[in-house]
């Protein structure tokens, strides 16, 4: 399952945040992630947003994600 | 020129500018949908490129901005984000501020389209 895969890469790259998946339309490849982490304090939105991106960078290129909607908070050790 | 510097270019010198899906008048993508319609309702200029004609746009568009995902906004030369901070930066007030610092209240809106040539490097 693609969702846990991704959820597998977000907990190994915000250790201690709190991460959230959700398959948006139930095909598989439409997802909505949210992450709280402590990572993201002191760190522009845009830098937040590159940091999960770069945690998902493998299945971005490889086309298991199609679609990506992110959203950050910061604070939550 | 280089589809490089094409593509710099367009983000260096529109005072708003946004590689998309299709364009602003028939987005070819939720995302870029949601991103032009935050735009426009903070009173942005809109620059479009349509980056589905040449896979290689998104590519170079991509490993210049570190970001790899589309659409993608700038505004004044910087990434701002994709559909989501777009959004979130409308919704918050915080995207009519930054293009009133930007660009000044009184800014007029238009829309316009950038095509990208061909070229081979």
């Amino acid at each position: 399952m693609a969702a846990d895969t991704i959820r597998a890469l977000l907990e190994a790259a915000f250790p201690g945040g709190q991460v959230d998946v959700l398959d948006r339309t139930g095909g598989g490849d439409h997802f909505q992630v949210t992450v709280a982490s402590a990572a993201f304090d002191g760190v522009s939105l845009v830098e937040q947003h590159r940091m999960v991106n770069r945690a998902l960078a493998a299945p971005l290129a490889d086309g298991t994600i199609h679609e990506l909607r992110i959203t950050t908070t910061k604070g939550t050790a | 020129m280089t589809l490089h510097d094409q593509i710099q270019q367009v983000i260096d010198d529109e005072p708003v500018a946004i590689f998309m899906k299709g364009t602003p008048e028939r987005p070819a993508c939720g995302n870029s949908l949601r991103a032009i319609q935050a735009l426009w309702n903070a009173g942005a200029p809109i620059t479009a490129v349509d980056i589905l004609p040449d896979p290689a746009i998104r590519a170079e568009l991509s490993a210049i901005s570190d970001w790899p995902t589309i659409p993608q906004v700038f505004v004044k030369g910087e990434l701002i984000g994709g559909a989501d901070i777009t959004e979130e930066l409308f919704a918050s007030g915080e995207l009519g501020r930054k293009l009133d610092e930007a660009l000044g209240a009184d800014r007029e809106q238009v829309v316009k389209t950038v095509a990208m040539a061909a070229t081979a490097a």
